[in-house]
């Protein structure tokens, strides 16, 4: 019954959309309201699809209809569909709540709670897309949102141009990405695949059905191209430099696109097409060495960063990391590691949206993104303190909070990567995971504790914003050790669905061969080669127990052990910073610029060199190309003018003049003759 | 369903465009009402088109000089009547958008319905000679346009876009003559019938190759000079500047197609039959144009000259998917012509707009409008958004059918383009957009105001198409699909089509 308006899950918010830019400037705070009740009604339909699925065909929830030309439209419910789409209208659903309260008052409220709208329609579009070129269109509609709303307020230059490189940067990403759909389809055309009616080239699991067929490098680069997306979409080394920046936009923006939803929706892609990674040589490695690299490279810029949004920014960009890396160790471990990374994915929205409308309440009070004016909030907003507190907890993996489970989960699974292919991956990850422990706490303690640093407003945030934040910290809290076991194989089967057959896309990946040689990742293939149904989450559970303890218990020790240290740091004011550095230290130099991104990325790689570029084809076209025209009519006047010398008025000279014509003409038309032209 | 009706669909602007010139003070209603007829008819026959033929529809056939093989034939297919749609839905919307001209108005609205009488004589004719008077019609209200409402140079740009374009259709006539004086009919006779002359290119004794090759490049270069496509694009930039808003967008949007209709139509079905080494050039000039076009719009100080140069970049696309000669692309590239008319009405009436209420187009002199041209600001956006590919308009769906298409056979090429055209589209459009519309508003601009509701209603009606057909453009390519499939298949001619 549910499952017969999945449409309504994009439809309301795409009306809300339309009634909030129409209407909503005559209506109480924007029409905020139509906002989150579309999306509500979104999180009651997707809890009703959820729970009809398992006795839907295949257990998944699949419709489509003829578009244009060769492709279609379609919604796709699977596992790990509907865990998103549970997630995003959830979590959306508390940070519309809030921001009926934080824009209450701002002239564009209407246009905000629009632009959220559409936001949120792509967003589940995005998620349930039956196939990739619609997967690409919500996309960029969902990129289309965040250039709007990163520059709301678009009168302040900084937005504005946030709002540009946020566009930009994700767009170069974009190319790969097109890129990479086109060359899936001209692969799957080339099959020659005789499609059952309502089976068009791009739908997943057609893709998932004739994979195989394809020649590996091909996979390989389409694999490369679509993380190529990814990594613009979710800020990944070396295009995640937009996402800092695009703090400027309103708190509430931070939390739902670039924390949440959107920012994950890369992630969300390599898990979709995990398959064609798994079945792509190399393609994996590569996924793991990117996101284990940005999960330690953010980390290091989020300690020394004191705007209390970009720090976790920089968080999010390293989480961002550890999920790609949790899906990159999936060449090891096989699809378990589609529920691991998007266990990470779940928790890290609770957490980060908790930890973002925290700030966003602070910021409300203090009237500064700054952590060095603020100092004590926590006397003054108890709430917000407490329910941040455990937010930050969560996300540095406090023992039994939902990020100790899902981000230990990630870096022990690494571990087992390690003793099969390389350790790279392990060794970045535990070392992001102790700075994550650090920063967030040096937040936590120079924002909330001590004495006020300056003048500011000290009163609580209205309810309207604290009961989200306390619904987001009961979560952030208790859904890891709730949700977890089941979680992992609810998510990790998904593609068991579709019959995707990982034994034999493993020997097309050149997995199979590896595990001839490794030795942890033997146990699991053998499982998953049977094809039995859960046999990669079981496989995984087998290779957990065989950890040592050490392994086992680091995460906690890293937890603790960067808590201590940002204590000591900044609570117990024990250590100085500057007993370690100094202004003139080239590290931190190098990490307050920034690992100087703006001079490479703005300064010489856009103005002057496609910039340019530019200039030159401007030179071009002006001196040679019209040039060239000019100087042809030049010539052309210029004969003109000796021409008009040899009308002398003399009769004579016109008739030699006349009988040389002829004369030209019979040539030239005997030639032609010839030649054979008439 | 009405009979006569291209004929019909012509007259009715012709007969108006007389009436404007005596009407004096009302000229802009009878403009109205003489562009809202040929829209409705045009409306009639896309119901009543066959999706499924691929034969020629709402045929009319009349002697008219016997003795030379001229006849009056007009009918569409499924090459025509998209463009015959677009030029009667831009007709009507460029009267709205210019309802507030008051210099000379009677001769103003009766060169816009002379420009509507001479494009849809282009996509509709199927005799060359008729053809190429409409063709050269086409270039006389542009002239006067350019040369009486245009900017400050705007004799040198009218004379430029007149002899450019003119002498490039000298050779095109050349061209044409050269497939008359060879082909003879059955009966001895000769015909200007285009598809009887493009399918006999296809007699290797009749046409060597030497002979089709040069009419082929007459034909080529006439039709590239309109598009316009790399190196012959110079006339574009300057012709745009100087014109009047409604010249440009109709220049833009009806003019440049009829190059693009050219390829289709007189191009591709003869491509097969000519040297192999034009597909490399007019591949090479595809990319060329859509690369360097992309990044001479990224270097443009002038909001107008930026959106003329983003022309030629995306008319490339046109000729990379017909160049290209797949299915797909080959639609993704009819698709292009069409959504490309839509969507660069909305830029240049962007740029129009901001001249004649701001009083410049210079984009490092303005900032900050949408604090005071809020409505405005969003449809420009939207414009914009369009014209950089967002999925959701008509724009993207055209792009990506002629990449997806193209890379089957041209896959350098198509790499090319995609490597170095969609993130620098998106550069100009987003740049530009900063600039002018966002930050904080200049102390100059403080009483500037909005857009007027007729400018406004214009532009909203062409946004909700462009969503329209980036939604749903089955409603176009339906129509386009066995288009594809005709040019490339042999020509079927009328008479074997039993019309005539």
């Amino acid at each position: 019954m549910f499952s017969d308006f999945a449409y309504l899950i994009v439809g309301l918010p795409v009306l809300a959309f339309v009634l909030c830019l129409f209407f909503g400037w005559h209506l109480p705070r924007g029409g905020g309201f139509m906002t989150v009740l579309a999306t509500f009604v979104g999180l009651i339909i997707s809890w009703g699809i959820y729970k009809e699925m398992p006795a839907l065909p295949n257990g998944i929830l699949h419709q489509s209809m003829p578009w244009f030309a060769n492709f279609n439209v379609g919604i796709l419910v699977d596992p790990l569909a509907i865990a998103m789409l549970l997630m995003i209208t959830f979590v959306v659903t508390l940070i519309h709540t809030y921001a009926n309260a934080y824009m209450d008052g701002d002239p564009g409220a209407a246009r905000y709670f629009a632009e959220a709208a559409l936001f949120t329609a792509s967003m589940l579009g995005l998620v349930y897309s039956d196939n990739l070129l619609q997967l690409f269109i919500f996309w960029e509609l969902v990129g289309l949102c965040s250039y709007l709303l990163i520059g709301f307020w678009y009168r302040k230059p900084s937005a504005a141009a946030a709002a540009k490189k946020a566009f930009l940067t994700t767009r170069v990403g974009d190319v790969l990405f097109l890129l990479g759909i086109v060359l899936l389809y001209n692969n799957m055309v080339s099959l020659n695949l005789h499609l059952a009616p309502g089976e068009y080239l791009l739908q997943f699991p057609v893709i998932y059905k004739y994979l195989a067929l394809i020649p590996p490098t091909q996979l390989t680069f389409v694999a490369l191209c679509l993380l190529g997306g990814a990594v613009g979409k979710s800020g990944q080394f070396p295009l995640h430099v937009w996402l800092p920046d695009a703090m400027e936009g309103p708190t509430t923006v931070s939390a739902m696109i670039h924390a949440a939803t959107m920012v994950t929706a890369g992630v969300y892609l390599v898990a979709r097409m995990f398959p064609l990674f798994y079945a792509a040589p190399n393609a994996l490695t590569v996924v793991a060495l990117v996101g284990a690299f940005t999960a330690l490279f953010a980390a290091t810029m989020g300690l020394t960063t004191f705007d209390i949004k970009r720090v976790l920014a920089f968080s999010t960009v390293s989480q961002l990391g550890f999920m790609m890396a949790g899906l990159g160790v999936g060449s090891v471990v096989g699809a378990a590691s589609v529920g691991i990374s998007i266990f990470h994915l779940i928790g890290h929205s609770f957490f980060k949206a908790l930890l973002f409308l925290c700030a966003g309440s602070v910021i409300h009070a203090v009237g500064t993104n700054d952590m060095r004016e603020m100092g004590g909030v926590g006397k003054y907003m108890k709430w917000t303190a407490y329910t941040m507190l455990i937010g930050g907890a969560s996300l540095a993996g406090f023992p039994l909070t939902t990020g100790f489970f899902s981000k230990d989960e990630i870096i022990v699974t690494a571990y087992e990567y390690g003793l099969a292919q390389s350790f790279i991956p392990y060794l970045f990850l535990v070392l992001a995971a102790i700075l994550t422990a650090i920063y967030t706490f040096r937040l936590w303690f120079v924002a909330f504790t001590g004495e006020p640093r300056s003048d500011y407003h000290k009163h609580e945030s209205p309810w309207l914003m604290l009961g989200p934040l306390c619904i987001l910290a009961v979560f952030a809290l208790g859904f890891g050790i709730v949700a977890q076991g089941g979680f992992y194989d609810y998510v990790g089967t998904n593609f068991d669905h579709y019959g995707v057959n990982f034994a034999e896309l493993g020997v097309i990946g050149g997995h199979a061969i590896e595990d001839a040689e490794g030795v942890a990742a033997e146990g699991e293939h053998a499982v998953a080669a049977e094809g039995e149904h859960g046999a990669a989450a079981e496989g995984k559970e087998g290779g957990d127990a065989g950890e040592p303890w050490y392994i086992q218990i680091l995460p906690i020790i890293i937890a603790l052990g960067g808590i201590l240290v940002a204590a000591l740091f900044y609570y117990l004011h024990k250590f100085d910073p500057s007993m370690i550095t100094s202004e003139r230290d080239p590290i931190r130099k190098l990490l307050l610029k920034g690992y100087y991104q703006h001079e490479i990325y703005t300064q010489w790689f856009a103005e002057k060199v496609i910039y340019g570029t530019a200039i030159v084809c401007n030179m071009i076209d002006i001196k040679i190309v019209d040039g060239a025209l000019n100087w042809i009519s030049e010539v052309i006047v210029a004969f003109g003018g000796g021409v008009r010398r040899v009308q002398t008025g003399v009769v004579q000279n016109y008739i030699t003049a006349v009988m040389l014509g002829v004369v030209v003409l019979v040539v030239v038309i005997e030639i032609a003759l010839q030649v054979g032209f008439v | 369903m009405i009979s006569n009706a291209i004929t019909l669909m012509i007259a009715v602007p012709l007969i108006g465009a007389v009436l404007c010139f005596a009407a004096k003070s009302q000229a802009r209603i009878v403009a109205l009402i003489a562009s809202l007829v040929p829209l409705f008819i045009s409306l009639q026959m896309y119901t009543g088109f066959d999706k499924t033929s691929k034969l020629m529809q709402f045929v009319e056939s009349y002697n008219w000089v016997p003795s030379l093989g001229v006849k009056y034939t007009v009918g569409v297919d499924g090459i025509g009547m998209p463009l015959v749609l677009l030029s009667t839905i831009v007709s009507v919307l460029v009267v709205i958008y210019s309802w507030g001209e008051h210099d000379r108005a009677n001769q103003f609205f009766a060169l816009l319905l002379l420009n509507e009488v001479g494009v849809l004589g282009v996509f509709t004719s199927l005799d060359f000679f008729l053809f190429y008077i409409f063709w050269e019609i086409v270039l006389i209200p542009m002239f006067f346009l350019i040369g009486n409402w245009g900017g400050p140079r705007k004799s040198y740009a009218a004379i430029k876009f007149f002899i450019y374009t003119h002498i490039a259709s000298l050779i095109m006539l050349l061209a044409i003559f050269g497939l008359y004086f060879t082909y003879r009919m059955p009966d001895g006779s000769r015909t200007f019938d285009m598809l009887t002359l493009i399918q006999a290119t296809s007699d290797k004794v009749l046409f060597p190759p030497a002979l089709i090759n040069l009419i082929f490049a007459g034909l080529l270069f006439g039709f590239l000079v309109k598009m316009p496509a790399f190196p012959f694009h110079t006339w574009l930039p300057d012709a745009h500047v100087e014109a009047p808003t409604a010249g440009s967008v109709l220049l833009a949007a009806l003019l440049l197609k009829m190059g693009g209709y050219g390829i289709f139509r007189v191009i591709l079905p003869m491509l097969p039959n000519v040297d192999k080494m034009f597909v490399t050039v007019i591949a090479i000039i595809a990319v060329l144009s859509i690369v360097y076009g992309a990044f001479l719009a990224l270097a443009q100080k002038d909001l107008k000259k930026m959106v003329a140069y983003s022309s030629v970049s995306h008319m490339g696309f046109v000729t990379l998917g017909a160049v290209a000669f797949t299915w797909l692309s080959i639609q993704g590239a009819m698709f292009q012509q069409f959504s490309h008319g839509l969507i660069t009405c909305v830029l240049f009436m962007s740029a129009g707009t901001i001249q004649h209420t701001v009083g410049t187009r210079i984009i490092a002199d303005l900032g900050g409008l949408a604090d005071r041209m809020p409505k405005f600001a969003v449809l420009m956006l939207a414009g914009f958004m369009a014209s950089l590919g967002l999925p959701g308009m008509s724009g993207f769906v055209a792009e990506f059918t002629v990449l997806a298409g193209s890379y089957a056979t041209l896959p350098f090429y198509t790499l090319i383009v995609i490597f170095f055209s969609v993130a620098i589209t998106a550069a100009y459009h987003l740049w530009s957009m900063q600039k002018v519309m966002f930050g904080p508003i200049l102390p100059k601009f403080l009483d500037v105001h909005d857009a007027h509701t007729y400018e406004i209603a214009s532009m909203t009606a062409f946004i909700l198409l462009i969503i329209l057909f980036g939604v749903q453009p089955a409603l176009i390519t339906d129509i386009m699909g066995t288009a594809a499939y005709q040019v490339m298949e042999p020509v079927k001619t009328l008479a074997q089509m039993g019309v005539i």
